[in-house]
């Protein structure tokens, strides 16, 4: 089965590490894979994103247009970046998280409002999911990674979860932090069971 | 076994299988990843390391070759400019050992750089050029590149893109060999290693003549290039190269839908771009009625259809960049591939196929500056406040700018930077300001990587041509923008062993410069004085702004000073955030925040605070 996962947000957020996790349970599930990653030049604070192809051997890099079956948004105002990407039946996952540029802290330039951005999803013929960054639960009182755990809810409410196994991306996150297993299984469980709107 | 690799990582990979002895390189995006693995595996035997600029390391690579070694050279599109006066030597030279030129190119712009097709460069130097279509062929065509290069005794280029380079796929990949010892030689050959005399030129230039038809023959024997001809001619043919033959699979999918037979295609799939496939392509144009040609960037592959075709006498037509139907502007993706065949077989494409809504339009502008900590902050903002100080409007003073993180001084807050061109440029620029007659200081910004990679001869040419100039170096000790590798002047403790940090400070007054002002950023009084002072004194004046990279700094836990807001006396004038433009500012409900993971303590913010509600402790 071909699915395309294409992943926006901002530098800083983890999106890169959501989609190795992704392209790793693919490998261990023998599914055919390409991640094509992009970060521009920031260290944070930038536009990243990446396109993560499966099930397609030797599928070229780019996703096109109106092709990808899964957007992950992790930035409001970044996930517009995706609506043009979205495949009409498709999922729009948006994890709620506002992270303002200076200009916009200042007052002095616009920010989309939440319901533009999940208008623009659903005119483009997504489905949207909602994930609210209030929900996002504490573990031994500290925030869980968003990250992990908006790829929690992308395996548990997107139809990523009936091409990869969440048993075998817990065992990808478990790899990737042997020492922090423990909190990113949380995330990453909750984000599996996460209401989402 | 079978491993998630980089384009990158795969082809450092093939070239240790098949025994690459030393490995050279300067970092740019999108090429970096490639050393940088080698330097992560640290492989037995084998040299590897980053080189002073590409130049160097083409030499360094070749001189390897001569000796019988195999060696692999890397850069970014740009490096092959830089490199280039060597390359085009030593193709006319030819090499002993197997000599690969890995360049990177950047389809679609990911590092603000001319998109540069390199392809042209193989045309020009008669050098083959190998063009993978995938992360797996990146790590098999690379030994390929090896075995031409030996059996035909010819450099060989192996070209990736972005979209490859970056990319990650699985690669079925073999645990590498230590590479075979090999004795050096010491070949005296004048009329092969030098170029003295016509004689010498003329019969070195038929010799690359000759290999560049060898090297051909080579290719197909190994049948690098894939042509399929369909059972009935007529039809449509196509000739796609590099990674847009990845994409053609797809593109029969969706074009089927369109109503197109596939099994009536014709298709010649490139992975050696050069020589020209001249014999497959006349096949190829003798069976079909229409060709479509599919690359990316320049319409290098289609001109040379387009002139076997006249020798053909081919009568069909001949779709691609010349006929406006294909752009030579940025990546593809499977729609341009459906939209040109569907042009091509004169199917109707839908208008929305492949083409979606736009919406980021109305996404928040989010330019990029430099990252919290920064050095270059300070020097940026002192530079601003030292022309105002020595009497100038900002408009009024030329700014040069140069390559790296140098180059986010143009953006805001700072506005400090008028213009990027390439490595070092910054200098020579400043000093054509100055001839052209412009009355106001003019003032040159450089990183210390590209200092020693070209901007050295520069401020040398300054130096012994008096012009007055106030160059700024802002050393970090890091090749920053590219992802932290080591350059000569970074600290000694984080050399390769053995290596030893070559100080910019000596260079500079071995070159004879008067005035020379060492400054650390974070102090932006002292640094704004020295660069005043050096706007008003003649001659060339070198301020050497110094303090390490503050990503590299923290990742070892270090923190100059914490910063704390006083709320009562902050007064929300956000003076501090207009002015540093400081990614760990934030606006509180009553007083500016501090993000406390990601201040480094540079204490810049709490310098322009004018009413100490900020401080260092």
């Amino acid at each position: 089965m071909n699915y395309d996962v294409l992943l926006v947000g901002v530098g800083g957020q983890g999106v890169l590490t959501v989609a190795e996790l992704i392209a790793q349970a693919a490998v261990s599930q023998d599914v055919p894979v390409s991640l094509y990653p992009y970060k521009g030049m920031a260290q944070r604070g930038g536009f990243v994103k990446a396109q993560v192809r499966l099930g397609r051997d030797g599928a070229g890099p780019n996703i096109p247009e109106r092709g990808a079956d899964l957007i992950i948004g992790m930035e409001v105002s970044e996930a517009l970046k995706g609506v043009r990407f979205v495949k009409p039946g498709g999922d729009f996952l948006l994890y709620g998280h506002v992270w303002p540029p200076t200009a916009v802290m200042l007052g002095k330039a616009e920010y989309p409002p939440l319901e533009q951005v999940l208008e623009a999803a659903r005119e483009a013929g997504a489905r949207v999911v909602y994930l609210d960054p209030a929900d996002r639960p504490a573990y031994e009182g500290q925030p869980v990674p968003a990250n992990v755990y908006v790829l929690g809810a992308a395996l548990g409410h997107t139809g990523l979860g009936k091409v990869l196994n969440s048993e075998t991306v817990l065992r990808a996150i478990e790899a990737r932090w042997p020492k922090g297993a423990e909190r990113n299984r949380f995330a990453f469980q909750a984000g599996l069971g996460a209401v989402v709107g | 076994m079978k491993k998630l690799l980089t384009g990158n990582e795969a082809l450092a990979l093939g070239a240790l299988q098949a025994g690459v002895k030393v490995v050279t390189g300067y970092p740019g995006t999108p090429s970096t990843g490639a050393i940088e693995s080698l330097l992560r595996r640290q492989p037995q035997g084998v040299h590897v390391e980053w080189s002073t600029n590409e130049k160097v390391a083409f030499d360094i690579a070749a001189g390897a070759a001569w000796a019988g070694q195999r060696a692999l050279c890397t850069m970014k599109m740009s490096g092959l400019n830089v490199a280039f006066d060597s390359v085009i030597s030593i193709a006319y030279s030819g090499c002993v050992g197997g000599l690969v030129i890995y360049v990177a190119d950047d389809p679609g712009v990911s590092a603000g750089m001319a998109e540069q097709d390199s392809r042209g460069y193989a045309l020009m130097a008669d050098l083959p050029m190998l063009d993978p279509p995938s992360v797996a062929e990146a790590y098999r065509l690379v030994q390929v590149a090896f075995e031409i290069s030996e059996r035909v005794g010819t450099p060989v280029l192996v070209r990736l893109v972005t979209s490859l380079s970056h990319s990650k796929a699985p690669v079925e990949v073999e645990e590498p060999p230590p590479p075979p010892e090999r004795e050096p030689q010491l070949i005296r050959d004048i009329a092969r290693f030098t170029k003295a005399g016509a004689a010498i030129c003329m019969a070195q230039h038929r010799d690359l003549i000759r290999r560049l038809e060898e090297a051909g023959r080579v290719i197909e024997e190994m049948g690098l290039n894939r042509l399929d001809l369909a059972p009935e001619p007529g039809g449509l043919g196509i000739i796609a190269s590099g990674v847009v033959v990845s994409y053609l699979e797809e593109a029969f999918e969706v074009a089927s839908g369109l109503g197109l037979d596939p099994g009536t295609v014709s298709v010649l799939r490139l992975s050696a771009v050069h020589p020209f496939p001249a014999d497959q392509v006349r096949r190829l144009l003798d069976h079909c009625g229409t060709v479509l040609v599919l690359e990316e960037l320049e319409p290098h592959i289609e001109r040379g259809v387009h002139v076997e075709a006249r020798r053909a006498g081919f009568a069909g037509r001949i779709v691609g960049k010349l006929d406006g139907t294909l752009d030579r502007v940025g990546e593809y993706t499977v729609r341009e591939v459906v939209r040109s065949i569907a042009q091509a077989a004169g199917l109707e494409m839908p208008e929305d196929l492949l083409s979606g809504v736009a919406a980021e339009q109305w996404a928040a502008a989010r330019p990029i500056t430099v990252c919290a900590g920064c050095p270059h902050r300070g020097t940026y903002m002192a530079i601003n406040q030292a022309i105002r100080r020595a009497g100038y409007r900002k408009n009024e003073v030329m700014v040069t700018g140069d390559i790296g993180c140098t180059i986010l001084g143009m953006n805001p807050p700072f506005y400090t930077v008028w213009n990027e061109v390439s490595m070092g440029a910054s200098i020579g620029l400043a000093q054509g300001y100055v001839h052209a007659g412009v009355k106001t200081p003019v003032i040159a910004t450089i990183g210390d990587s590209t200092f020693f990679h070209a901007g050295i001869p520069a401020l040398v040419n300054a130096v012994q041509h008096q012009v007055p100039l106030t160059v700024v170096i802002m050393d970090n000790g890091w090749t920053s923008m590219t992802g932290m590798q080591v350059n000569p002047g970074t600290e000694e403790t984080f050399q390769p062993p053995g290596n030893r940090r070559v100080d910019i400070a000596r260079i500079v007054e071995g070159m004879g410069v008067e005035h020379l002002f060492v400054v650390d950023p974070f102090d932006l009084e002292a640094t704004t004085r020295a660069i005043q002072e050096a706007l008003s004194l003649p001659g060339v004046k070198v301020v050497l702004a110094r303090q390490e990279c503050a990503i590299q700094a923290m990742r070892r836990g270090i923190r100059v000073g914490t910063v704390r807001v006083i709320p009562e006396k902050c007064v929300l004038c956000k003076r501090c955030i207009l002015l540093t433009g400081c990614p760990a500012l934030d606006l509180g409900e009553e007083a500016v925040e501090i993000d406390p993971v990601l201040c480094y303590g540079c204490g810049l913010c709490a310098q322009v605070c004018k009413l100490d509600a900020l401080v260092v402790e």
